[in-house]
């Protein structure tokens, strides 16, 4: 019967009896992601199965420790309101870039709730922006139903190199208006909990190491290819920083003695060849405005400008990067940011250029892989980072954490 | 082939309620994949360029083209038929109808001649709300939902008919941050699959993020149109306000003094 009723209502083609549980359980765990907390009945209706296929999958899952649930009240009557399980508190994650705000929480399982992006127009300012993300914590807290004491962590990831021992900008010019705000303290100040700073490539590179393509390996590199390009160094599952934290910003590594001056005072940094606004001005002409994104989707679809405007691109990057895997001797290169969003067109020449200037010998090539969490690697990179720093730190100094789990459980974790 | 071309061009139109000259020889031309955001004062005709893109208000001058034809938009359905949807600052909603039918009101899907198809819009309405990631539901009472979920369902009704352009006025204005967010993103979404958007918003930062041009409106006229990337806050301050650019300046810098930032090197 309750078959009928899905099929009913959600017109999906029916597989077998335990594919359609399947497909209702993903289907509910994505459901509260998004929408975050919701009585039974609201899922049900979101879902379009019934209210007793909803009631099943829910306590099957509360067993298993993913959902947890508690007795509120909807329109006057009693309802059981649905949430994840965040047992030990969440963390939330912060990129902020040129063009946007992304805003993720996650907790000790490092699975990313509640993902919420924010455009943002060049040149934006400092108050305005952090102002818009902390409404965009508190809001998601909300969400998931979660009070503020359940914040632990925060951590920011920053489109610009960060200096480790101070937590500011390394370098002025590369976020304009952000030089001397001091983000940790203005975020410690609003929510009161530990604040954690640093380069988005820094953290990509983490969550990458901790949940996605990287995960496993001991020493690789990430390659940031977006609006400009960064470096993310992992040695020994950890983060390289350098001594300033400009460690891997092979954005301005020089590759024109005499090309146009780069935002950050040097003259002809690869970022100056391939950051959006030279792009997409390689196609004005005969392609009108366009922003990253257009050539990429362009470029996807087949259009014949766009993919070599692309592929060119991932040479002059390939070249690059090649330098970096020659001095740190990656096992792996991960590619992810919008570029990388061109899927082979950007990757098979990114993976020739690169090849061509290693070791044509070594007895093992160093493989390049696709970012696994593309979009939301930045933010949740610095969730991730700031929890495990607030683990670690928990754990030193001995406060008093309910129920800690230990840390055999990475294995099993799965985001997707 | 991938070249941009003018969706809609209006020229000279002109609008009169009275002794109030609402719409003044308003030219503007949108082309495909391109977010136009019209910004200006209250009463500067906004609103009016809006009802006359809807298909609602008739312009008493001037020419509207869609796709190098002349047209005349003289009703919403007229306006839908040529792929123009509108959503307004203060949706009108039935109040005892569900959201779905709602978001259908006017246009139900039928099963045959005259069965209402439930089910099938109930589907439908579903989807277009999933794409907006918004918790509200389609079986749920339009009575029930706040002021930003209404402007949601409005959102959510003009995309029913895979639009090339979406009319949209005030759009963020009583949402939440987290729903602004949701929405300023699917804007640029439909920018991406080749659809055109002129948004009329009070919130500049919004419009610089997202709009590939600003159209500043005044008295009833264009006063100007800029590319966003070769404009300022300062500037299209200066033209909606109608005081000089330097003024703006200092203003803005006052506040930035104002705004309490902490700074390197003070005691946290």
């Amino acid at each position: 019967m309750l078959v009928c009723m899905a099929g009913r209502f959600s017109k999906k083609k029916l597989g077998s009896q335990s594919s359609l549980r399947e497909a209702n359980r993903a289907n509910l765990l994505e459901s509260i992601h998004k929408f975050g907390a919701m009585t039974q009945v609201e899922l049900a209706e979101i879902m379009g199965v019934s209210t007793a296929t909803i009631s099943a999958l829910v306590h099957q899952l509360s067993d298993e420790g993913q959902l947890e649930t508690h007795g509120t009240v909807r329109n006057g009557r009693r309802a059981q309101l649905v949430t994840l399980a965040h047992h030990n508190g969440l963390a939330a994650g912060v990129h902020i870039t040129r063009r946007g705000l992304r805003v993720v929480l996650c907790d000790d399982t490092r699975s990313p709730y509640m993902e919420h992006h924010y455009p943002l127009a060049r040149n934006h300012l400092p108050d305005t922006t952090l102002d818009i993300a902390a409404r965009m914590i508190r809001e998601s807290l909300q969400q998931m139903d979660a009070g503020a004491d359940e914040l632990l962590a925060i951590g920011v990831a920053l489109g610009a190199p960060v200096d480790k021992r101070t937590g500011m900008l390394a370098v002025p010019g590369l976020l304009p208006g952000w030089e001397d705000v001091d983000v940790a303290a203005a975020f410690r100040e609003m929510f009161d909990v530990p604040v954690l700073v640093d380069n988005d490539a820094n953290m990509s590179a983490f969550c990458e190491a901790r949940v996605g393509a990287g995960s496993g390996i001991e020493d690789f590199v990430y390659v940031n290819v977006g609006d400009g390009v960064g470096a993310g160094i992992v040695r020994g599952g950890e983060v390289h920083h350098g001594v300033t934290g400009l460690a891997g910003e092979i954005g301005h590594i020089q590759v024109d003695p005499l090309g146009a001056i780069c935002q950050c005072g040097n003259r002809g940094c690869l970022n100056t060849i391939v950051d959006e606004q030279r792009l997409t001005s390689l196609l004005a002409v005969t392609h009108g405005d366009l922003t990253l994104n257009d050539l990429v989707l362009k470029a996807n679809a087949g259009d014949p400008g766009c993919r070599r405007v692309i592929a060119d691109a991932a040479v002059r990057i390939g070249n690059v990067a090649s330098t970096l895997c020659i001095s740190v001797d990656p096992e792996l290169v991960v590619v992810g940011g919008e570029l990388a969003q061109a899927g082979e067109v950007f990757l098979d020449p990114f993976r020739e250029a690169l090849q061509r200037l290693l070791f044509p010998d070594a007895l093992t090539p160093i493989a390049v892989l696709e970012a696994k969490l593309p979009k939301i690697n930045g933010a949740l990179g610095a969730g991730i980072m700031a929890m495990e720093n607030e683990e670690r730190e928990a754990l030193n100094g001995g406060r008093s954490q309910k129920g800690k789990q230990g840390e055999g459980d990475e294995s099993s974790v799965d985001v997707d | 082939m991938s070249h941009q071309s003018t969706l809609i061009e209006l020229r000279g139109v002109s609008k009169r309620y009275g002794s109030v000259e609402a719409l003044r020889d308003v030219d503007l031309a949108v082309q495909t994949r391109q977010i136009v955001a019209v910004v200006g004062d209250n009463g500067a005709g906004k609103s009016t360029l809006v009802h006359v893109l809807a298909g609602l208000v008739q312009p008493d001058a001037g020419s509207i083209a869609v796709r190098g034809e002349t047209v005349r938009l003289d009703s919403v359905a007229k306006a839908a038929e040529l792929g123009i949807a509108s959503a307004f600052q203060q949706p009108q909603f039935c109040e005892n109808l569900d959201v779905s039918a709602n978001i259908f009101l006017g246009r139900e899907m039928r099963q045959g001649l005259s069965v209402r198809d439930d089910a099938g819009m109930y589907a439908k309405a579903r989807e277009v709300l999933n794409t907006l990631s918004t918790p509200v539901r389609a079986g749920q009472s339009i009575a029930s939902l706040s002021g930003g979920q209404r402007q949601t369902v409005a959102i959510a009704r003009t995309l029913l008919n895979d639009p090339s352009l979406i009319v949209l006025d005030e759009p963020t204005a009583s949402l939440s941050v987290t729903q602004t967010a949701e929405v300023l993103d699917y804007i640029v979404r439909l920018r991406s699959a080749e659809r055109s958007v002129i948004m009329v918003c009070h919130d500049l930062p919004n419009v610089f993020a997202i709009a590939d041009r600003i159209v500043v409106m005044r008295h009833g006229a264009v006063c100007a149109v800029h590319a966003t990337a070769d404009t300022t806050y300062e500037e299209v301050i200066a033209e909606i306000s109608g005081v000089s650019k330097g003024a703006v300046a200092t203003r803005m810098r006052a506040r930035a003094s104002r705004a309490r930032m902490p700074r390197s090197g003070e005691a946290e």
